[in-house]
């Protein structure tokens, strides 16, 4: 064989194409296109449902009180006869705006004391990630009890003690993206250029963080929505008769010891899927942002 | 078995991207060359020029937006085809050894480069016991001028030169057939360079073990080349454009094809002159020779496909005309 | 122009990766660097773009010793040096399209009603073609990022350039496309050159003057 046998003069004949690379990646699109549709799903039923369904969630039925799953209340009643799918619905509703709002504050919180320490340095960034430190010294749910019991029962103490267990975690990873920003070349070239420390730190520090920032937000979404439960089944959380996910499992425990299971697993599936949903699809935009994943082209 | 039969035998190899919008990138078009037991092959070409690609595409790294065509038969095993099981369990190690273009980033930090060996030679070869593969380490790190003092360093405490031979110590323990460099020379001075090239050039042909091992060193450093390398290939906005005896290349005579040329006369110890204008887009290419748009000898003919074979030029540089 | 007296400098405090070097370039000279690779060549070449602080030793520009560095230093010296680094990759912001990364410095000094004439007059000095302009990095190779960075590195018209192994990763058409552009707007503007790198060859057939590390203490 040599190695110049000619090919027919003029348009060479178009070679024939072979796909290659990992299998995984159509499962992958499953998975991810299951959680959006999940989300969305959550999203839109927490929406809609209040203002478009005219019906009472509190409106009590004792004649028909603990019913198992039927076509008229397909999650079945509560101890006093209401409709867990429609109570359901209202809790993911206040258990997701508390995982959002607390996941909010914290994110935004955690971005600028990470980013002042990251990008200030010296002593300030030595306090700041010692108040961080004494944050995280003190166990988390032992903290939020510590917060809501200090105040009246309702929504806002419950975000507040969850945001602030847990703004560290975003700070430290916003501090230490901004550190290993800080010695790129890039912001060399910046201050070479002329550029001020609040230019260097606006225009290319804070950019480069805040997608890492917005991930951690919605990871945070489901580990808030959690943290509410737990505060909530502790019955230091929502007021028992606001429905939330945490307090609605938290009076269908005695139930459950009687054998009736719906008024638990409706409100825990609740719990679990939206969550579960949410973090897969946060991991999906994480390997997204992620530099190396970025480029479908190696060149 | 023919002793000089190729070890790598590669036609008609192309790679293409496929991207959004349908838009299509012609990484790599119609490559064919052969690498010979005892023989270097340098694949030289600027950044982006598809010759990593060429690399990936051997070692079955591609990734899933890419399609192949042609072959590259390594003995009877066509790599182009070949399944991912295939790849992992006989070639990557033990049919080709991969030599990388930055090793410290290709050892594990947390571990010593001992620990790596042993696990690599525990992998790859039928050695058993902690004694045995302990020996076996060692020696492999003699293979590659490794020190033996430092075999029990972390990568971060070795030198750049010293990181190297590790990754060549990684690479030949499978005693592949072929070994694979890609840009092993990258962010290296001159010196180490040289010692890099030739220690790589050694395990061509080694005396101490009798191996004749066929190299493919994928390159942009053109001394690097001269060094160690018996032919040269040139490639191209994906094409191999010349494929030529590395003693004709960089001698008297020089490479045939205006880019080669161009390539060489931009080094700083001959004319220090660039090649006008810039490469194509591999997502763009023309129908005929891309080159044309930067070459002086460009004629209506060369926006047709170039020719065939060894020389991708319509209008080559022939000896008389470096005699005149 | 720039004179490095015994200058130590490292990034630990009992570890100077440069001990008491001292190094002068005239105005209008270019000056080659050489030296192996780790040698702590581009830590010199940073403290004399005042982007770090030295332990010690004395660093005169224009003859004035200069107190301050980074930030502090007065945005009129900083800019009157441009930096050209040895990884384009890292020395781009990702996110800015080449047009931007050019204009940065002329918008950080409030000077961004030069943008269109500045990037109009660069483009092709460096080679870049209009197209190419509106990509961001990773859509661009390293060669076509370097000549953005060479760019940025001119826009202000710096009267010093510094070139840390500029052309180290780069094709060597690249690199002598790229030391071309350097030496047109040098004739031009008669700015001076530090040019830092391991390549004897390269060095010497650029620099009017190379020195050696070894040299140097």
């Amino acid at each position: 064989m040599t190695c110049d046998a000619p090919a027919p003069a003029g348009a060479p004949a178009e070679p024939e194409w072979r796909s290659h690379g990992p299998r995984r990646r159509s499962t992958r699109a499953l998975r991810v296109r299951t959680a959006a549709v999940l989300v969305a799903a959550t999203v839109l039923a927490v929406l809609l449902v209040p203002p478009l369904v005219q019906l009472d969630q509190q409106a009590v039925d004792l004649a028909a009180k603990l019913q198992p799953p039927s076509w008229s209340h397909p999650f079945g009643t509560d101890d006093v006869g209401r409709d867990l799918l429609l109570r359901c619905v209202y809790g993911l509703r206040v258990s997701l705006l508390v995982g959002v709002a607390a996941a909010l504050t914290a994110t935004v919180v955690g971005t600028a004391v990470g980013a002042a320490a990251g990008a200030l340095g010296g002593w300030a960034d030595r306090a700041l990630m010692r108040v961080v430190d004494t944050f995280s010294s003190v166990p988390h749910l032992l903290l939020g009890i510590f917060i809501v019991a200090m105040s009246r029962p309702g929504v806002w103490p419950v975000v507040i003690s969850v945001a602030l267990t847990h703004w560290l975690s975003t700070a430290r990873i916003v501090r230490a993206e901004v550190l290993s920003l800080r010695s790129r070349p890039y912001v060399d070239a910046a201050v070479s250029g002329g550029a001020s420390r609040w230019r260097v730190a606006v225009r290319h520090l804070l950019p480069a963080v805040l997608p890492q920032a917005a991930l951690a937000a919605v990871l945070m979404v489901p580990h808030a929505m959690w943290h509410e439960s737990a505060l909530s089944f502790l019955g230091l959380g929502l007021p028992t008769h606001t429905a939330s996910l945490g307090t609605l499992i938290q009076s269908a425990r005695g139930s459950l010891l009687a054998g009736q299971w719906w008024p638990t697993l409706f409100p825990g599936l609740f719990l679990i899927v939206p969550t579960l949903a949410l973090a897969g699809l946060a991991g999906a935009w994480r390997e997204r942002i992620n530099p190396r994943h970025r480029s479908e082209l190696m060149l | 078995m023919d002793p000089m039969a190729p070890v790598l035998s590669v036609r008609g190899l192309s790679v293409r991207f496929l991207l959004p919008r349908g838009r299509r990138v012609a990484a790599v078009t119609d490559a064919r060359f052969d690498v010979a037991p005892g023989e270097c092959l340098a694949l030289i070409g600027e950044s982006g020029c598809g010759k990593s690609v060429l690399a990936s595409a051997l070692l079955g790294l591609l990734p899933g937006n890419a399609q192949t065509a042609g072959s590259a038969l390594l003995g009877d095993l066509d790599l182009l085809t070949a399944d991912e099981r295939t790849l992992a369990r006989t070639v990557r190690g033990r049919l080709i050894g991969l030599v990388p273009q930055s090793p410290a980033a290709h050892l594990t930090p947390v571990r010593t480069v001992r620990s790596q060996l042993e696990e690599t030679v525990a992998t790859l070869t039928a050695t058993r016991g902690r004694a045995a593969l302990r020996a076996a380490a060692e020696a492999a790190a003699e293979r590659a001028a490794f020190p033996a003092d430092h075999l029990d360093r972390h990568p971060h405490q070795l030198s750049g030169g010293l990181a190297q031979r590790a990754a060549t110590a990684l690479a030949l323990v499978g005693d592949a057939p072929l070994l694979l460099a890609d840009e092993p020379t990258t962010g290296l001075d001159r010196d180490l360079v040289d010692r890099t090239v030739d220690e790589l050039r050694r395990h061509v042909d080694d005396p101490r073990d009798g191996r004749r091992r066929a190299l493919l060193m994928i390159t942009h450093d053109l001394a690097a080349a001269e060094r160690i390398a018996d032919r040269v290939a040139v490639m191209y906005a994906g094409r191999i454009v010349e494929l030529a005896d590395a003693t004709v290349f960089f001698g008297p005579a020089g490479p045939r094809h205006p880019y080669s040329r161009g390539l060489l006369r931009a080094l700083p110890d001959r004319a220090f002159t660039a090649i006008p204008g810039m490469p194509p887009e591999l997502g763009d290419l023309p129908a005929g020779c891309a080159f044309a748009a930067r070459c002086d000898r460009a004629t209506d003919i060369c926006a047709g496909p170039p020719p065939p074979g060894t020389l991708a030029c319509h209008h080559p540089h022939v000896p008389e005309d470096v005699r005149a | 122009m720039l004179e490095l007296r015994s200058i130590t400098a490292g990034y630990a405090r009992n570890a100077p990766v440069v001990r008491d070097v001292s190094l002068s370039v005239a105005p209008g000279e270019s000056v080659g660097l050489l030296g192996p690779s780790g040698c702590g060549k581009s830590t010199l070449a940073r403290v004399a773009a005042l982007l770090h602080r030295p332990d010690s030793g004395t660093l005169l520009l224009d003859g004035e010793p200069v107190r301050h560095w980074r930030h502090r230093a007065p945005r009129a010296r900083r800019t009157a040096i441009g930096v050209v680094f040895q990884q384009a990759r890292l020395s781009a912001d990702p996110r800015l399209p080449l047009t931007d990364l050019i204009a940065e410095p002329l918008r950080a000094t409030g000077r961004g009603g030069e943008v269109p004439a500045r990037v109009a007059e660069l483009a092709p000095a460096v080679g870049l073609t209009p197209d190419l302009l509106t990509r961001r990095p990773h859509e661009v190779s390293d060669g076509q990022l370097q000549r953005a960075c060479l760019a940025r590195a001119l826009v202000l018209r710096p009267r010093l350039l510094v070139c840390d192994e500029m052309t180290a990763m780069l094709d060597a058409s690249t690199a002598a496309a790229l030391v071309a552009a350097v030496e047109d707007y040098r004739a031009a503007t008669g700015a001076a050159l530090l040019a830092v790198g391991h390549d004897r060859t390269l060095l010497e057939r650029w620099c009017d003057r190379t020195v050696h590390w070894d040299g140097l203490a």
